[in-house]
């Protein structure tokens, strides 16, 4: 084990870009030893690392990472709300199976608003894994668990007063897929660690503001034996292309603003 | 060698000469909203530890995130180590070759000194297991947490996380750092450890470092950097800024009015800053003279 003061790996590595090594100490000031060199550290490969090799590498971590409780505890109430109908003797009307189900989809989507808090995004801020990756891959990583989730959840319901699985299946992808497009946006928009509140916040006002708001038009939360459900599951259709062209968009890497003159010698361009 | 930069062509070529950069800025301009964080700041870096002083809001964090690729500059532009950040494929570059500890470093709680570093490590390309946890290991030992390195993170002081934002920063051997106040909340004791470990990480790299502490500076910087309101004011080596107040420090009896800045020491007498009067008692300057000298200048020039 090397102490504090032990030669640094590397440190006797010549200068990988041939400069001169000219620092000289002034006035007794820390001077430079040697010349600086770009990063060519241990387990680098030679050229960059498959994105398997990436993903391989990252999701142990990742999912230890990301923030499970608020899912876990709003993803527990989704199947808990479904399941109130097997408590009464009475059956539940259609308007209310319904939006006991929809309880449960925006309950979870709350807690997928939290899925992108990072407490150390600002520490991993200038790292070559590009921005698709990371998000990417913990948007991937809660996939399998909202898929078991709303399996228990559409199960919990009583089979012969569920309303139709596909358009409410479609309705619950779509919440959740804009739960998650609100948290990818609010990452690349803002400089939070833990945006996850306020996307809450927003997604929380979406729900209950909507069907006051909505005209009628474009209603989105109407039952199963109203004529306008087909029509509305067409636009349940489009807000989940909406949410996931958003979370596409805003996913990838900041394209630089700057208007880049190529260091000393190269002419200006802008990107 | 004392000179103020706030354009590109006032950087001397003398200095040109003197050493080859491997950080190159010219122009860089960043506004938030109405306010203007960088304005025009033109900068040459070259290996060795080079301190960033500058009172609160004067943009030397938007400095350091802009060339640590965090976030674009509006205008100008630069290069590390010869790749230029322009396109994904450049910034890339640029981001391997970076080391970045933030001003307020964040952690996952639950993860250990070991495994956060890892992480950080995967995240800068580092996929060989084995060769990475060699890597992690050595520079948990470099700044001192070989012991601790299987402890949560929640469970260590400020002082040991800083230092493990301190090896996530060099995880990998990067040929630039920067960092971003590193040794705020630090006990004397510890500012001390720190210190060690950045004279060592500027050792064959470049090192900027950010910092209100002007003692880091005179410890540990062959180069200094003074901004105020978002430009360069300042651009030389500690002792050209100590001189600038050569001269300019009197010891009085009573708090001298004709003085910029003045204050009681321990004595009892007054320290002076500024234009001392005829058959003053001039004092040796301090570096923090200079700087403070050098910011009040900045002032009358932005109030002119």
């Amino acid at each position: 084990m090397r102490g504090l003061n032990g030669p640094r790996p590397g440190a006797d590595r010549a200068p990988a870009n041939g400069a001169p090594v000219n620092g000289a100490p002034v006035n007794g000031a820390t001077a430079p030893r040697t010349a600086p060199r770009p990063a060519r550290g241990p387990g680098r490969a030679s050229s960059p690392p498959s994105v398997f090799a990436s993903v391989r590498a990252l999701a142990p971590p990742v999912l230890r990472a990301l923030p499970w409780r608020p899912l876990a505890a709003t993803g527990l109430l989704g199947p808990l709300l479904a399941a109130v109908p097997r408590l009464s003797d009475d059956p539940p009307t259609p308007w209310l199976a319904v939006n006991l189900l929809r309880g449960a989809i925006l309950l979870y989507a709350l807690g997928l608003a939290f899925l992108l808090d990072d407490p150390a995004r600002h520490t991993t801020a200038a790292v070559p894994t590009g921005r698709v990756l990371r998000t990417g891959l913990r948007l991937a990583l809660a996939l399998p668990v909202t898929v078991l989730w709303w399996t228990a959840t559409l199960l919990a319901m009583p089979a012969e007063h569920r309303p139709p699985a596909g358009a409410i299946t479609l309705e619950a992808a779509a919440v959740c897929a804009l739960a998650a497009a609100g948290a990818v946006s609010a990452l690349r928009l803002g400089q939070e660690a833990a945006p996850g509140r306020q996307v809450a916040v927003g997604v929380l006002l979406l729900a209950v503001l909507g069907p006051w708001f909505l005209p009628e038009r474009w209603a989105l939360f109407v039952t199963p034996d109203d004529p306008l459900w087909t029509a509305a599951h067409d636009r349940w259709a489009g807000l989940l292309a909406a949410s996931v062209l958003t979370a596409a968009v805003w996913l990838r890497e900041p394209g630089a603003r700057l208007r880049i003159r190529c260091g000393t010698s190269g002419p200006s361009r802008t990107s | 060698m004392t000179h103020e930069t706030t354009h590109e062509n006032d950087i001397p070529d003398q200095e040109c000469r003197m050493t080859t950069p491997t950080v190159s800025a010219t122009g860089l301009s960043l506004s938030y909203g109405g306010t203007r964080a960088l304005d025009d700041v033109a900068l040459r870096l070259s290996a060795g530890v080079t301190g960033l002083l500058g009172p609160n809001g004067a943009g030397k964090t938007t400095l350091l995130r802009v060339l640590a690729t965090a976030v674009p500059a509006d205008r100008g532009a630069f290069t590390v180590l010869g790749h230029d950040p322009a396109d994904a494929a450049g910034r890339q570059s640029v981001r391997r070759a970076l080391g970045y500890l933030p001003q307020t470093p964040g952690f996952h709680p639950d993860f250990t000194a070991f495994e956060f570093v890892d992480y950080v490590a995967i995240l800068k390309e580092r996929t060989d297991r084995g060769a990475r946890h060699r890597e992690v290991r050595r520079v948990l030992d470099q700044v001192g947490l070989a012991d601790a390195r299987g402890k949560r993170i929640k469970k260590l002081s400020g002082g040991m996380r800083q230092r493990v934002a301190l090896a996530a920063a060099l995880v990998g051997d990067p040929g630039f750092v920067v960092l971003d106040e590193p040794t705020v909340g630090l006990d004397p004791e510890q500012r001390m450890r720190f210190r060690e470990l950045i004279a060592q990480a500027g050792e064959g790299r470049t090192v900027l470092l950010s910092t209100h502490q002007t003692e880091d500076v005179a410890m540990l910087c062959h180069r200094v950097l003074v901004m105020a309101g978002g430009r360069v004011r300042f651009d030389g080596t500690p002792a050209d800024l100590t001189d600038r107040a050569a001269g300019r420090v009197w010891s009085s009896a009573e708090r001298d009015p004709g003085a910029r800045a003045g204050w009681r020491t321990g004595t009892g007498t007054f320290r002076n800053l500024g234009d001392p009067p005829p058959g003053a008692d001039l004092l040796p300057p301090t570096l923090e003279d200079g700087y403070l000298l050098t910011l009040d200048e900045a002032d009358t020039a932005v109030t002119a």
